[in-house]
């Protein structure tokens, strides 16, 4: 009889011993970043001249914009967790003018800051493998001799009686900008998502105002490329706001 | 799965093994499991006929990432079948025209005229248009991109009035009558349905890939380009940009460098490339998306093969490739929704005008370039040639 309960016994203890590990022991999980779109303070709206040009005269509408967010670091206090293939084609043409990533299977740490790229590191930039949103087919390719658009803005300039295009392709390995977000308060995964905003006026009117008559296009001109990404490189910032609805025009 | 019940009994057979030593209650127990196991297998086999898996599909690493639908893996058994529906006239109201009546693999599955002709003899509004690689680029069928699936769109002209006019639930009763398609669909399918037949179709056409032009040679580094076509390459690889001395043909913005398809992200693989002004847009993809910034938008196709698929264009304006250059060269017209890389690309500075302004010999290194793309192994490929024909069931 006494093995008997000598055998109950153990597997209680078992039984309870794996349901602390399950509920209350640090678990891996997942975390996730939400990058909210707006034009200044106004909100993202495609193909409608609503905003001001810049630098210069006349209002822009916006036909296409794409960017790749890559190389996701969260800095912990025990670990840095890396994303692996983080490569992300952000685009906000939805309902929610809104872009997110989910992190799966992040190990369990405090995590303090984020770290994101805006482009494409060298190695991958030079390379034909489709890794993470990464396609040597896709609209943000150039050929493979060039790589990949870091950001992609298509779009009109309008003026008095005129419409002028607006194409702003900027890539090239120089233009990678590492970014650093330093969290108000630490994460968990499984905390609530990360909110970041997109301010989409900053690759036009931050280090530099620009006037899109006179710029109306950027592709392969290294300065000019060099110029647009110091703007983008404050095109990402920790949100502020405690609520995500799409702001008003 | 048809392995899966000799798996199960070594596996017992194992389990047995190990439980000698143990308690007679701890037997009974795993016997049970062991008998829940058995019922399961049973119950959870699927009830579909046996199929294989397609073992000759191959595609180059060039061409990325594609996807077979779920609910309709590539199999032997349906691409046997798609191909004989493919090119079986049964599948029309007068059981003269079939789905290769405009798509003749000669002509890398088009039909040489710039609109098609079907059942009701009316000219269709559209050009017919390649079936080479739809695995990639835009995953929206039609010039407007009215279907969802190359499975929805396969049983669209079998019913449309003006090309194979065929009603649907007729044709099931023909094909029920039919003892070869009875044999076919059972193996495929299980039934002859509808959605088997899009299924079907379209397994066949998924594996219509051309993979083995003179560009994929030279991109799997067989052979070199003539320096013609090599400057013809370049120009289809490059946006111009004047300001940094970049002379380019501005082909790559909406033709992909390897696939030569339009986009296949969201609606990116289709665009309003200057044939019309504003007045005279044609909808385009703006019947599907019901916005008016789509309106003479519509699908970037695969340039694969392309000096076999003359005419061009949805609508089939032009007769040759130097006609769609001249185009390009100073033909375009603007509209609301022009795609702003054809509005702002110009090969020469400070010109306002609507022209890419490439020369003469540039315009010739493209065409040599385009001709690059042409496949003869793709038009002569029997896996994907008539069934019905006498020469190829012999070599079968």
């Amino acid at each position: 009889m006494n093995k008997v309960w000598i055998a109950i016994f153990t597997v209680i203890l078992i039984l309870a011993g794996s349901a602390y590990m399950a509920f209350y022991y640090h678990q891996s999980g997942s975390v996730i970043l939400e990058f909210h779109a707006r034009v200044g303070d106004k909100s993202l709206e495609f193909g409608q001249p609503l905003y001001p040009n810049p630098g210069g005269k006349g209002r822009f509408s916006i036909r296409a914009f794409q960017v790749y967010l890559s190389d996701i670091h969260l800095v912990g206090s025990k670990q840095d967790y890396q994303v692996s293939d983080s490569y992300h084609l952000a685009r906000f043409d939805n309902e929610t003018r809104r872009y997110r990533i989910e992190l799966s299977d992040v190990p369990y740490d405090e995590y303090s800051d984020v770290m994101i790229s805006i482009g494409v590191d060298e190695e991958a930039n030079s390379s034909l493998m489709p890794r993470g949103d990464l396609d040597p087919n896709g609209r943000m390719a150039w050929s493979w001799e060039v790589g990949y658009k870091f950001l992609l803005f298509e779009g009109g300039l309008e003026q008095e009686n005129s419409r002028l295009p607006l194409v702003y392709h900027v890539g090239f390995s120089e233009n990678l900008k590492k970014q650093r977000f330093n969290l108000p308060k630490t994460i968990t995964p499984g905390s609530a998502p990360i909110h970041f905003d997109v301010d989409v006026l900053a690759l036009f009117d931050s280090h530099q105002s620009i006037d899109m008559a006179t710029l109306p296009s950027v592709k392969f001109d290294r300065n000019d490329a060099s110029l647009l990404a110091e703007n983008y490189a404050n095109l990402l910032s920790l949100s502020v706001k405690e609520s995500h609805n799409p702001v008003e025009n | 799965m048809a392995l899966l019940p000799q798996q199960t009994g070594q596996m017992i057979a194992s389990v047995d093994c190990e439980l000698m030593s143990m308690p007679k209650v701890a037997i009974i127990i795993s016997g049970f499991a062991v008998l829940l196991l058995a019922v399961a297998i049973i119950v959870l086999q699927p009830t579909g006929p046996q199929t294989r898996p397609l073992l000759s599909f191959s595609a180059p690493f060039v061409f990325g990432h594609f996807n077979i639908p779920a609910d309709n893996p590539l199999t032997a058994e349906g691409v046997k079948l798609g191909r004989r529906l493919f090119y079986d006239p049964l599948l029309s109201a007068n059981n003269r025209v079939s789905c290769a009546t405009c798509h003749l693999q000669q002509l890398a599955f088009t039909d040489g005229k710039a609109h098609s002709v079907g059942v009701s003899g009316i000219p269709l509004p559209f050009n017919s248009m390649s079936l080479a690689n739809t695995l990639w680029g835009p995953q929206h069928f039609f010039w407007n991109g009215r279907a969802q699936s190359l499975e929805e769109q396969a049983l669209m002209p079998i019913q449309d009035p003006n090309e194979m006019a065929q009603d649907m639930n007729e044709l099931i009763d023909k094909l029920r009558a039919d003892e070869v398609y009875v044999r076919l669909f059972g193996a495929a399918y299980g039934e002859i349905s509808a959605k088997n037949i899009g299924r079907a179709i379209a397994s066949f056409e998924r594996t219509l890939i051309s993979a083995n032009s003179k560009y994929d040679q030279f991109l799997r580094g067989e052979l070199k380009l003539n320096t013609q076509e090599e400057r013809g390459r370049k120009l289809f690889m490059a946006h111009p940009d004047a300001k940094a001395s970049l002379r380019g043909g501005n082909c790559i913005d909406c033709h992909s460098q390897f696939l030569t398809s339009g986009f296949n992200t969201q609606f990116d693989g289709f665009t309003n490339n200057g044939l019309e002004a504003e007045e005279t847009l044609e909808p385009g993809l703006e019947a599907l998306t019901g916005l008016a910034a789509d309106r003479g938008k519509f699908k970037v196709p695969s340039l694969r093969n392309i000096a076999l698929t003359a005419p061009y264009m949805h609508d089939g304006r032009f007769s040759s490739l130097e006609q769609v250059l001249d185009h390009y060269n100073g033909g375009i017209k603007l509209s609301s929704t022009l795609s702003p890389l054809i509005f702002e690309a110009n090969n020469q500075q400070n010109d306002s005008t609507l022209s890419l302004n490439l020369n003469k010999e540039e315009k010739q290194a493209l065409i040599a370039f385009l001709h690059t793309l042409t496949d003869n192994t793709f038009i002569n490929d029997k896996r994907f040639s008539d069934p019905f024909s006498k020469q190829v069931q012999h070599n079968e």
